[in-house]
């Protein structure tokens, strides 16, 4: 949900720079679109699609979560020299170290838990089970990179409560610059950068 | 008035072609940052 607030902002950030200059809005030139597809497919199945997801053991949802992700950083590395492609890898690497380290879920401390659960709800999950859709409940002294985990929340007073990791940050950061700030194939031909 | 159309044909073509690769370009990305992005919120937790 916040990662797709991002999309959205930067959607509407470059609507508007197109329309202050005058000019008509371009999205990004994305190259090899459909490996998103075929990357994104797997993690769909086992994590997102409800009447699938469930069904699948540890790991095969461990398998097909890091592959696609793996696939997917394939993809933003083909696409590296759009503006704000860099950043998102960064992210993309920050998270999936911290996962492939993490029995390939992402690591939340009980603490980070509990304010996005009731405390008897928390009580139920043991820890280093998962939590969520990609996370996994672990104490910080059992997580491995903790600094990378989801440990970031927003003020108490905010009336959505998310939990967000450093690379997560990143990524919301370079999807919003992707669209906020994109440059077609000829600028980036004028600047001597080849697609 | 032949030509007029032509060219309301191409215009067409060529706004829902523009207009269908930045969606299909915004629906990648979605798909890019949900598929390697790692939040966690309530409403998740427990399924």
């Amino acid at each position: 949900m916040i990662l797709l607030l991002a999309l959205a902002a930067g959607l509407l950030a470059g609507l508007a720079w197109a329309r202050w200059r005058g000019q008509t809005y371009q999205a990004p030139e994305l190259q090899y679109l459909w490996l998103v597809f075929v990357a994104f497919l797997p993690q769909f199945v086992v994590i997102y699609l409800p009447i699938t997801r469930g069904t699948f053991p540890e790991w095969l949802v461990v398998g097909c979560l890091l592959a696609s992700q793996i696939l997917l950083l394939g993809f933003a590395w083909l696409n590296r020299r759009i503006p704000g492609m860099s950043i998102l890898i960064c992210g993309v690497v920050l998270n999936l170290a911290v996962m492939a380290a993490n029995s390939g879920f992402m690591p939340i401390s009980p603490q980070t838990a509990s304010r996005l659960v009731s405390e008897e709800r928390l009580l139920d999950i043991q820890t280093g089970s998962r939590i969520g859709a990609k996370d996994i409940l672990l104490h910080p002294e059992q997580t491995r990179l903790e600094w990378l985990a989801d440990r970031f929340l927003p003020p108490v007073w905010s009336p959505y409560q998310v939990a967000f990791s450093l690379g997560d940050v990143l990524i919301a950061f370079g999807a919003f610059w992707l669209l906020a700030k994109p440059e077609s194939s000829i600028q980036l031909k004028k600047r001597g950068i080849p697609l | 008035m032949k030509n007029k159309f032509a060219l309301l044909a191409v215009s067409a073509q060529k706004i829902n072609r523009q207009h269908l690769q930045m969606i299909l370009v915004i629906v990648s990305l979605a798909m890019l940052v949900l598929g390697t992005g790692a939040p966690t919120d309530g409403g998740g937790v427990g399924q």
